[in-house]
């Protein structure tokens, strides 16, 4: 949609543009030229409007093509003073060619050879090229430089307002209701049958609780933290499903001040109980790897369980989390999530080892 | 005394356990059973027939309300939630009672003051059915049922002035009614006979029947069957 409406845009742009240019250089040779020829001047404006279409057309297709119109300036400078020239010199080529066949051939005004005749006339025209040239490639890059920071500037805005769903997001979905009232139910519980326990309860979920009403949006965090607040998780769902959870947990020490989006991996292991563990009648393992491969962060869950109710609809937790990657990493951070014989394995992907 | 036979249901042991607890101060109240998910629940409610029974609605695999639905008969409920409280609030009145966890104490006094009340005025009053239709859950009395309407893979109760459309057969339907008071009047209609308010002989030896201020043709091979059936 975008891009059609920029090449009809592109194209308003050649037309009009070549054409106001045509004509005024017939007006002009029409008032400065003592033997002003009619045929030559149609003849001349539409050799104007169509030559000088498809070589700038050439060029905005080559410069689409290498990317050129998302270089930085210096990167472009150097490429655009010869593609400038060349651009020229073909203009001037052209126009002179045009000129000498003309008036040697039809109107036998010129008598000379063409190399002369070029020697002679040559530098006017090819000034003219060079300013013209330069005023298009100017305009045209012009044009995509405004495209691209209006594009950065509505990606800010997206990024401020995903960070700010996130923060929303964080306090009902770190503190998922089902989550925080059934703790509470246990630990009620665990009052009578355990008491320490019940207290060790109380610290982990004040912890967790905590975090989520203090988290700041739009910041990183080291990996340290983020699993602290995993284990936390993981201990109060231990203490309410009992013998139905079991946890395998492998970091690697060293990768731990790595910064990574808060939430990450707890989103992970949230949906790996809640759509694994929770839904089985006997439950089952989760197991968790964190370790580095081709010099990416790599964050594994894998749980009992199917896809298919889930990957229809992804929860707002995954949704959520693959924007803020999206965003903060651009591109260059990825999930994914796949099913394998009742496994489910999601992996996360962050740059920064 | 002969006491209330109460089943608990719920995947966590601490929350089955906290409702044991809540349940102490009520002699006349006997836990007979315990079950962490639907399948274990549904197998002791066929053998125990519970007065009451304390259901969780998240579960693995079936939830509470999957399990209701699927039963032929379906006790008091009183359900106990987390956080799922508006999934229960859509129920229309007859369900008993809803308690968020934790119970408070005065509030699960009230539900179980409002099972005992139940238990006094319902002693005659016959089996339920549990339906979701949709977002709302409906328990039905079997004797407010007064016409089963098939359409395609689904079927339509009609019962007090409503309307519920579950996924279910008119067969299926039939056997889970009680053949004594229900009738099939032909391919597609299934009529409570209490409600029959008169019955109209028509030509070849069908008959027409006024129900509920309706009025339903019986098929001729029904027809037959309905002289019979009428008859003793």
């Amino acid at each position: 949609m975008g891009k059609r409406t920029s090449l009809t845009l592109y194209w308003k742009c050649q037309l009009i543009g070549w054409t106001i240019a045509a004509f005024y250089w017939e007006v002009d040779a029409f008032i400065r030229s003592a033997h002003f020829n009619f045929t030559f001047a149609v003849i001349n404006f539409i050799a104007d409007i169509i030559v000088n279409i498809i070589i700038t057309h050439l060029y905005h297709t080559y410069a689409l093509r290498k990317g050129w119109h998302q270089l930085s300036l210096q990167a472009l400078l150097w490429r655009l003073i010869p593609a400038v020239v060349i651009l020229s010199v073909v203009f001037t080529a052209t126009v002179m060619l045009r000129f000498y066949l003309f008036n040697h051939y039809i109107l036998h005004s010129f008598s000379g050879s063409f190399p002369a005749y070029v020697v002679n006339a040559g530098w006017v025209s090819f000034i003219a090229g060079i300013r013209i040239m330069f005023i298009w490639v100017l305009a045209w890059h012009m044009y995509h430089y405004a495209q691209r920071e209006i594009k950065a500037a509505r990606e800010n805005a997206q990024l401020q307002l995903i960070a700010r769903e996130a923060q929303l997001n964080n306090l009902s979905a770190q503190l998922n209701p089902h989550f925080f009232f059934n703790s509470l139910n246990n630990i009620k519980a665990l009052v009578i049958e355990n008491p320490d326990l019940a207290r060790r309860a109380i610290d982990l979920l004040s912890d967790l609780l905590r975090t989520s009403l203090l988290h700041k949006q739009g910041q990183l965090i080291p990996l340290r933290d983020e699993l602290g607040l995993v284990k936390d998780y993981l201990e109060l769902e231990q203490l309410r499903f009992e013998e139905r959870l079991t946890i395998s947990l492998l970091a690697d020490e060293k990768l731990m001040n790595i910064s990574v989006p808060p939430l990450c991996l707890q989103t992970l292991v949230e949906n790996a109980i809640k759509h694994g563990i929770s839904k089985k009648k006997e439950g089952g393992l989760i197991t968790i790897n964190i370790s580095e491969e081709d010099n990416l962060l790599k964050m594994t869950v894998q749980n009992p369980g199917n896809l298919n109710n889930i990957q229809t609809s992804p929860g707002l937790g995954i949704r959520n989390l693959k924007e803020r990657l999206q965003l903060q990493f651009r591109g260059s951070a990825s999930f994914h999530i796949i099913q394998h014989d009742g496994i489910v394995l999601s992996t996360l992907l962050i740059p920064g080892v | 005394m002969k006491k209330f036979k109460v089943i608990i249901v719920d995947d966590e042991r601490s929350a089955r356990e906290e409702i044991r607890r809540a349940l102490l101060p009520y002699p006349d109240y006997e836990v007979i059973g315990e079950a962490r998910n639907a399948d274990e629940a549904e197998a002791l409610i066929h053998a125990h027939r519970p007065d009451l029974l304390f259901l969780d609605i998240r579960m693995p695999e079936r939830s509470g309300f999957d399990l209701l639905a699927a039963l032929p008969d379906v006790p008091e409920v009183i359900f106990t939630t987390a956080f799922d409280q508006y999934a229960v609030q859509a129920f229309d009145n007859n369900a008993l009672d809803y308690l968020m966890k934790p119970i408070r104490v005065e509030r699960f006094a009230q539900a179980m003051e409002k099972h005992g009340k139940k238990m006094q005025e319902n002693n005659t009053t016959g089996k339920q059915l549990f339906i979701k239709d949709g977002e709302q859950c409906y328990f039905i009395k079997l004797k407010d049922i007064y016409l089963v309407e098939s359409a395609d893979n689904y079927a339509r109760l009609h019962f007090n002035d409503k309307k519920a459309l579950i996924r279910a057969s008119l067969h299926q339907l039939e056997e889970k009614l009680d053949p004594d008071i229900f009738f099939r009047i032909n391919r597609t209609q299934l009529i409570n006979t209490q409600y029959i308010t008169h019955i109209q002989p028509t030509t070849g030896g069908r008959f027409t029947i006024h129900l509920y201020n309706m009025t339903l043709e019986i098929s001729s091979r029904q027809s037959v069957k309905f002289r019979q059936w009428n008859k003793p």
